[in-house]
């Protein structure tokens, strides 16, 4: 079921309202039966894999906590982890291996082919392997006891607002959470209808339109030269940062209607001043997740001293990760790849950097330094863009030699100001990057609140058939449910 | 009164408000579109119509066939027309005015063919007076005609910004203009002077052909074979037509379906319906002439005035 279809309209008042009608003891098994109901709807099939990733990751959590010895429970993580991992890899990126280990047998002129299996991906996956994977971790560490209640553990895997595209939630986090009793609250309520409504607003209206005139650009580069690619690129930015947190929005939103807090997944990512400080501000649950499981696991030390190079080289396979993460498509190894590159480069020349800034004065205007660095993290973060897709890699090449041609710039700008859809969404973006600045920055919503009804009742009104007439109503899926 | 009550109540107060609004936006969106009051004009040009009904052009606004060059004719073309709206119209017609066309125009371009083209229904606010909604539901065994139904009647302007400032626009139209039904084609650009044809070419092709997802199978056809069977039912000539469209909506289309092959599955499943008919084919007709486009896919008022008129001579022929 998506957030942005007729079903959801029904789905969530209905769970919301049976939520708090029920006896407390009862909750829990209304949520996994929504949960599993909203997870079913989209194929019967899925849920076999959701089940077996709850099944192992409890089973091998509880038997974790049996043990005091962390040694003795190693192998219990790792059966885990395995499985789980396993299950990914074989159902994500079995194609993706098949095709390499044949390529590689063609080059090498080898008569062995593997044959192609081609499997529909459950959606999802990625989000609640990685969730399930923490929680196991977590266990093992000692940071959490396990769950015993297989039920609320099998609601923290599937719970509806995260199971499809996150936020990646941990065990510490969320699962107390249901074993406390939630009493009606009208202000964490009527915050999470503000936010479904802006998580809406920014699907419907934002991330929808501007899809209208991006994807013809990735689909077909060959007749899009100069401008038109720069703008599509900068748009397809913009068009997944609305479409993913407009996503979050709606499950945190969706959450708090019955009183759960799940952890925020965007803090205007393009205020950034740096590439790392985009990272602790874009698609957050994934990068502290990879952060806390994957770039602290790695090794710093290199003869019983932390050197730079291993810093380096430990951020560039993160990176790497995080880009596979997102598909098998060399693609999006790409995509990070380059982010990790940026980042190394930012820490090889930070003295350069620091030395540049004083020289040429920068250091005495803040405000100017301040809009350099945010311009230069934004327009890094957009040349990543070419390859933030599945579609082919020849095409994010072509996208990028068409980029240098403006022998038709006359014609692009003509071409561009004659599509509404495209000024649209440019106005859109404005209003949705100074408005969370409002929100982020000169606590807008406090003073907001304090208004008299009338007036935010008005605004919400104004908001929300503004977003019925301008939307775009053919339920296009969420961009990251293809993750 | 405890907070939760409070609450509540102020919730029913915007609930009441927001249905009080949108019953409101509804009404003026339904009175005013720009659309919704052409196709509404037809409707009472055609109740009027003293005429016999020698030619009759339906379906969507590809059938740009001017009913004046005939004589005793009426077009009844209303923009984004499916298979399925064209079929109940004519079922309408024919069911409850005592009009009989002795012959019906029909375009058979591939839009009208792409696997999802029965199913995509706009326009509902109008459509509502001709459909029956809760038939195709059990018809296709999807619940969704049922919300076309809904939005029809009480959400028609959701979603349709560009209809509202259309409307702005056009709100002075003299629809004077509308000679028997005929709404003279858009002529406010040409798509000659469009700077980058073969983007907009693509644009529209995708649009509407993407659904074929490269092969040249045609969609269900359910409807187009009850229009078929509507005519055969009452002895009404057919005269299948292929508009002219650009090169550049052309080179695309092709890309995403093998036009020659569709066009022979059509005509074979035509002729598995129906025995007498005739087909016009111009699509290639204003080949290397952008001039004749209003859009990738649209004759403009020159284009369409010479096809009608070439339609003509065939059939005096």
């Amino acid at each position: 079921m998506l957030f942005n279809s007729i079903g959801y309209l029904f789905f969530l008042p209905a769970t919301v309202f049976l939520y708090y009608l029920l006896p407390y003891r009862w909750r829990w098994l209304l949520l996994l039966a929504a949960s599993y109901f909203f997870y079913l709807i989209w194929r019967v099939e899925f849920v076999l894999v959701l089940i077996s990733a709850t099944l192992v990751s409890y089973y091998a959590a509880l038997k974790m906590g049996q043990i005091p010895d962390k040694k003795q429970r190693l192998k219990y993580l790792v059966l885990s982890i395995a499985i789980n991992i396993g299950m990914l890899v074989f159902l994500k990126y079995l194609g993706f291996f098949t095709e390499i280990v044949n390529q590689i047998a063609g080059i090498t002129g080898s008569n062995c082919v593997i044959p192609y299996f081609s499997i529909l991906l459950p959606i999802g996956i990625s989000f609640y392997t990685f969730q399930t994977i923490g929680y196991t971790i977590d266990v093992y560490r000692g940071v959490i006891k396990p769950e015993k209640n297989i039920g609320i553990y099998a609601l923290f895997v599937s719970f509806f607002p995260l199971v499809l595209a996150g936020p990646i939630e941990r065990g510490r986090r969320l699962i107390p959470q249901f074993h406390v009793k939630h009493d009606f609250d009208p202000q964490l309520f009527t915050s999470g209808l503000r936010l479904i409504l802006w998580g809406m607003f920014k699907k419907l209206v934002i991330a929808d339109r501007l899809s209208i005139f991006v994807q013809p650009v990735f689909n077909e580069p060959n007749y899009f030269h100069g401008i038109e690619i720069g703008f599509a690129i900068i748009l397809k930015m913009m068009l997944v940062y609305a479409d993913f947190s407009g996503y979050t929005d709606i499950a945190i939103g969706s959450a708090r209607l019955m009183g759960f807090k799940l952890s925020p997944n965007f803090n205007r990512p393009f205020s950034a001043q740096s590439i790392a400080a985009f990272w602790s501000r874009w698609h957050i649950s994934l990068t502290s997740w990879l952060r806390d499981y994957v770039y602290f696991s790695l090794p710093f030390k290199y003869h019983g001293k932390t050197v730079n190079w291993r810093i380096n080289l430990n951020l560039l396979i993160t990176f790497v990760l995080v880009g596979f993460w997102h598909g098998p498509y060399w693609n999006f190894i790409i995509f990070g790849f380059l982010h990790g590159a940026y980042m190394v480069l930012a820490n090889i020349s930070k003295p350069i950097l620091s030395n540049l800034t004083r020289i040429s004065g920068l250091i005495k205007t803040p405000g100017l330094l301040k809009g350099l660095n945010i311009s230069a993290t934004f327009l890094l973060v957009c040349s990543t863009g070419f390859f933030f897709g599945q579609h082919p890699l020849h095409d994010s090449i072509l996208m990028m030699g068409n980029l240098t041609d403006f022998s038709q710039t006359g014609k692009s700008i003509l071409f561009l100001l004659k599509n509404n859809d495209f000024l649209l969404g440019v106005v859109m973006i404005f209003f949705m990057l100074w408005f969370e600045y409002l929100i982020a920055v000169k606590s807008f919503a406090s003073r907001f609140l304090s208004k008299p009804i009338t007036i935010r009742y008005s605004a919400y009104l104004f908001m929300l058939f503004f977003l019925l007439a301008f939307g775009v109503f053919s339920s296009q899926k969420f961009f990251y449910f293809q993750f | 009164m405890t907070r939760n009550k409070l609450f509540f109540l102020k919730l029913v107060v915007f609930i009441l408000l927001a249905i009080g609004l949108n019953v409101c936006l509804n009404k003026v969106y339904d009175h005013w579109m720009y659309y919704f009051r052409l196709a509404r004009y037809q409707d009472k040009q055609f109740e009027a119509y003293p005429d016999t009904l020698k030619y009759l052009m339906l379906g969507n606004s590809h059938n740009r066939v001017n009913p004046e060059v005939f004589g005793h004719s009426f077009s009844y073309m209303t923009p984004k027309e499916v298979y399925t709206q064209t079929y109940y119209k004519l079922k309408y017609i024919l069911e409850k005015t005592n009009k009989r066309p002795e012959n019906i125009f029909l375009s058979i371009d591939p839009v009208n063919f792409s696997p999802r083209a029965e199913y995509d229904l706009t326009f509902d606010g109008y459509w509502r007076k001709y459909l029956n909604y809760p038939e195709l539901a059990r018809e296709f065994n999807d619940p969704e005609y049922l919300l076309n139904w809904v939005t029809g009647n009480f959400f028609s302007y959701v979603g349709n910004y560009k209809f509202v400032y259309m409307s702005v626009i056009f709100r002075k139209v003299d629809l004077q203009q509308i000679k028997n039904g005929y709404v003279p084609p858009r002529n406010y650009k040409n798509f000659a002077k469009e700077p980058n044809r073969d983007a907009l070419g693509f644009e529209i092709a995708t649009a509407y052909l993407s659904t074929y997802a490269r092969k040249s199978k045609i969609g269900e056809a359910k409807y187009y074979c009850k229009i078929l069977a509507l005519c055969r039912q009452y002895k009404i000539n057919l005269i299948l037509l292929r508009m002219p469209m650009t090169d550049e909506y052309l080179k695309f289309a092709r890309k995403m379906v093998d036009l020659d092959k569709l066009d022979q599955e059509i005509l074979d499943l035509t002729q598995k319906h129906f025995s007498d008919f005739r087909v016009f084919d111009y699509r290639n007709y204003f080949k290397g002439k952008p001039e004749y486009f209003f859009n990738a896919d649209h004759t403009n008022p020159i284009g369409a005035m010479i096809i009608s008129n070439k339609i003509r001579e065939e059939l005096e022929k």
